[in-house]
């Protein structure tokens, strides 16, 4: 009877225990939307706070964001790699602080992988934007004029050359694979066919006609895509910013990335493309622009930043500095007044505003064309957080939406209630009486695994809710075991009593054996898997190791209460 | 006292020769499925293989043949696609089109997905529910820890049974338990269903199910021959110790069957095919306990005794 006793006092506690745990999460799921905005109107935050102390549900029940990004450790010297993880976590952590997420997930895999998980968050773009983007701005001044244009007419010679030498050799296929660029701008094909002609007519000596010819794609492979369209009015110098049909980027770029070509760009000058194309009469467009390779200046300096408005009434990235960044930036642009300074944003340029006067302390940072307000909070948001260490690359990501998260949780729900249902009927018209005690069993069993869950703040998934669903199957095996053994001891001709005692006592260790078949399993899912699979691997361990208790030592319980039977409904 | 099975005293052991040819095929068919899998030639789902899932549904009513048709023009033949019923919750024309690659040219999957269908249905607009992309490198590490979490798990069965039993019980239940698993790789294999890690999943889960199934039985059989410590009596005691067990492997195998039933028609798209390999698993589970497991057994006395000297 003193077993009795303590059997009586530990299932109290746990169920206590057990209400503790679970309360919060209960509370939340019995509120109807209407009780959720009283109870904001009357404390505000309060539904959020609640959410907070409640069963987390996994993002496939919720909607959000899943991203898998590698830090790119190749591109790093060997002292940096050491922390460079935890760095890029750190500035990560920080953006989408900014961004207002709740209870984001930031955290470490392996040695170079970063999980990030933001419940809720369904804007897949913007996310990509805010965490993948390495953010690393740097000004840089342009080259001039007339350097570039040296640059650009070398190229052109030397792309011209390798089409013609393409060209001798095989009419049909190097076409086709070497000059992709010729193939695509196809209304300038008939003028090509003609400047054949016309050079075969003139022999050698053609060169400086057609050299003046603006549209001969033969000659000019590469200017004939350019058009320049940076001028400072007040001094009326061009610079070298060219607008590019969007059509034709893909053409101009691989031109550039040819190897000859490559070889005539000097190292102190380089390529860059405008982060955005723009709508330039009724074409879209990309600038291209040449810029001094030197870094004039590194982002990482720019304190209190915030969003402005330029003097057009454009979007501006305005930002303070201080201290020795303040007078080299003065130095920088005191000494190139009237030029227009690159704002480059991970090797693309934002814009290229002209340098109007010295500036000392109130920068900004004009948005470029095509930029809307959005573009700019992203870019504030990057730059207060700071730039990655080393460029990300997502490998992974999922974006689950509201109500697939919610049509899952409907789902889940409705089949656990249905599977509960069939299977409590099963087993109470199978063993009677006995049936209804293994029933109140796996209330128990399901009560605390769902405490259980929500006291250790495990995250509830679908596979999750499938776990649960398999631990109501699984978990009534024990009280099958005891049951049939029960009927076999009857059989025999024991009294009730003993019938009992013997059918727990010989159950027990088959028990044990096919509970520890099923932790196992568990276990090494636990240990190897991801996301939702661990949260099946959590909900089974759980409530497997739960049905132990309940299923032997609840339904044993109920039994002793009585301390005699004549019969037994078994 | 209310009883489906009365006591039955079924010869299960002389029916053992048919159930091996049996289960020698359906060994067979999961073993070459086994084989495609590691030959990466089976239908493996995006995250192993790496891929782009996306889901959505349109506005109005299409037609599959047309869209499939319109994504396979527009850059992916290979691309699976699949209408959705999730018309009990108010959404209709609901797809799921997976396919191979992450990127496509300079642009990412999903938005060359995207622009196709925008492009050729234009006036029937589809919103997008869910994406999902997992790159190659990820498909890999998933891929191994999938492979190791099998390893483990199917060990430490191994260790735990041999702890528990002899080595030849051992032995038995490892064959038996990898026979459900290989089946029911097999019947996936056939139905060219995908092979995804929530599939890993059910697989590793009706392993250890298998087993218990199997544990059971062998409890009962130890627990029979220490009282019938009779010469020549091996073979009956098996058949009376299956036969005594047969109705709580029933009961539990209904109980469970019910569940995961109810979970394949109402569980949703997720935990479709989970539910799926569980069914079946079950079921095999169930067979192999009573049919392979404990012939082996028996087999293995006949052509070298060891218990009745």
């Amino acid at each position: 009877m003193k077993g009795q006793t303590w059997r009586l006092a530990v299932t109290g506690v746990l169920v206590i225990l057990g209400l503790i745990g679970f309360w919060n999460t209960l509370k939340l799921w019995t509120l109807s939307e209407s009780d959720k905005e009283r109870m904001e109107e009357i404390k505000p935050g309060s539904v959020n706070e609640l959410e907070r102390k409640a069963m987390r549900l996994g993002l496939d029940l919720q909607g959000g964001i899943h991203v898998v990004l590698r830090v790119e450790m190749e591109k790093l010297d060997e002292a940096a790699k050491k922390d460079a993880v935890d760095r890029a976590i750190q500035v990560i952590r920080n953006r989408v602080d900014f961004t207002g997420v709740t209870e984001p997930i930031i955290q470490k895999q392996g040695n170079d992988r970063i999980i990030v998980d933001l419940p809720g968050y369904t804007d897949a773009e913007q996310a990509e934007d805010i965490i993948g983007q390495t953010a690393q701005l740097e000004f840089k001044l342009l080259e001039t004029y007339e350097n570039a244009q040296m640059i650009l007419s070398k190229i052109d010679s030397v792309v011209a050359e390798i089409r013609k030498t393409d060209k001798e050799k095989g009419e049909s296929e190097t076409t086709a694979e070497a000059e992709p660029a010729t193939g695509e701008a196809t209304p300038l094909d008939l003028e090509a066919e003609e400047d054949d002609i016309l050079a075969e007519l003139m022999g050698e000596d053609s060169g400086d006609v057609v050299d003046d010819m603006l549209f001969d794609s033969e000659e000019n492979p590469f200017t004939q895509y350019l058009e320049p369209y940076l001028i400072n009015d007040k001094t009326n110098t061009p610079w070298p910013g060219y607008m590019v049909a969007a059509k034709d980027r893909r053409a101009v770029e691989k031109m550039l990335e040819m190897p000859q070509v490559q070889r005539l760009i000097p190292a102190e000058a380089q390529f860059a493309w405008s982060t955005r194309s723009v709508i330039r009469e009724a074409y879209e467009v990309y600038y291209l622009y040449v810029l001094k390779s030197k870094v004039q200046f590194l982002g990482k300096y720019l304190e209190r930043i915030k969003l402005g408005r330029g003097q057009f009434q454009d979007h501006t990235v305005d930002f303070k500095l201080s201290g020795r960044a303040s007078a080299a930036f003065a130095r920088l642009t005191g000494a190139n007044v009237d030029k227009p300074l690159a704002i480059v944003i991970d090797g693309k340029v934002e814009s290229a505003p002209m340098i109007n006067s010295k500036i000392r302390k109130d920068g900004q940072i004009t948005m470029g064309g095509g930029a809307t307000l959005e573009d700019a909070k992203k870019l504030s948001i990057v730059l207060k957080a700071g730039a990655l260490p080393a460029p990300v690359e997502i490998i992974e990501k999922n974006v689950v939406g509201p109500t697939l998260g919610s049509d899952s949780i409907k789902k889940g729900l409705i089949s656990s209630l249905i599977g509960l249902t069939l299977v409590l009927f099963l087993i109470g018209i199978y063993y009677r009486v006995s049936g209804v005690i293994a029933d109140v069993a796996l209330i128990f069993n399901i009560f605390f695994l769902l405490a259980v869950m929500a006291g250790l703040k495990a995250t509830l998934t679908m596979p999750g809710i499938a776990g649960i669903i398999l631990t109501i199957g699984v978990s009534l095996d024990a009280n099958i075991l005891i049951f049939e053994r029960i009927r076999e001891e009857l059989r025999t001709g024991k009294t009730v009593r003993a019938a009992i005692d013997a059918g727990y006592s010989r159950a027990l260790l088959t028990i044990i054996d096919s509970h520890v078949t099923t932790l196992i399993t568990a276990g090494a899912l636990f240990l190897f898997g991801s996301g939702p699979i661990k949260g099946f691997a959590v909900t089974l361990f759980c409530g497997v190791t739960l049905s132990l208790y309940t299923a032997v030592v609840i339904t044993k319980t109920i039994f002793d209460i009585r301390k005699s039977y004549k019969t037994l409904s078994i | 006292m209310f009883r489906i099975i009365k006591e039955t005293n079924i010869d299960f052991i002389g029916m053992r020769r048919k159930a091996f040819v049996f289960s020698t095929v359906l060994i067979l068919l999961g073993l070459t499925a086994f084989v495609m899998v590691l030959l990466n030639k089976a239908n493996m789902g995006i995250d192993f293989a790496g891929g782009t899932m996306l889901q959505g549904n349109f506005a109005h009513e299409i037609n599959i043949g047309d869209l499939r048709e319109a994504i396979a023009s527009g850059g992916f033949p290979e691309a699976s696609i699949q209408e959705l019923d999730r018309t009990d919750v108010g959404v209709f024309n609901s797809f799921m089109i997976r396919v191979r690659e992450t990127t496509a040219g300079d642009e990412r999957a999903v938005n060359k997905l995207l622009n196709i269908i925008k492009e050729r249905f234009p006036d029937n607009e589809f919103s997008k529910d869910s994406e999902h992309t997992i790159g190659p490198a990820v498909g890999e590490s998933l891929r191994r820890s999938a492979q190791w979490a099998v390893i483990i798990s199917i060990l430490g069965m191994i260790v735990y049974i041999w702890m528990r039993f002899d080595f030849r019980s051992g032995v038995a239940a490892t064959i038996a338990t990898l026979h459900d698993v290989l089946a029911v790789l097999g019947v996936f294999f056939i139905l060219n269903k995908e092979i995804t890690l929530l599939v890993v999943t059910a697989l590793l889960t009706l392993a250890g199910y298998s087993l218990t199934d199997t544990v059971v039985v062998y409890d009962r059989i130890r627990e029979n021959l220490k009282k019938f410590r009779k010469k020549g009596q091996f073979v009956n005691t098996v058949n009376n110790s299956i036969n005594e067990v047969l109705s709580r492997t029933i009961m539990t195998s209904l109980s469970t069957l019910i569940v995961v039933v109810v979970l394949f028609f109402f569980g949703g798209e997720v935990v479709h095919d989970f539910a799926l390999a569980m069914i079946i698993g079950i079921l095999v589970g169930t067979y192999s306990s009573v049919f392979v497991a404990s012939p082996i057994v028996v087999e293995w006395e006949a052509h070298r005794p060891s218990r009745f000297k």
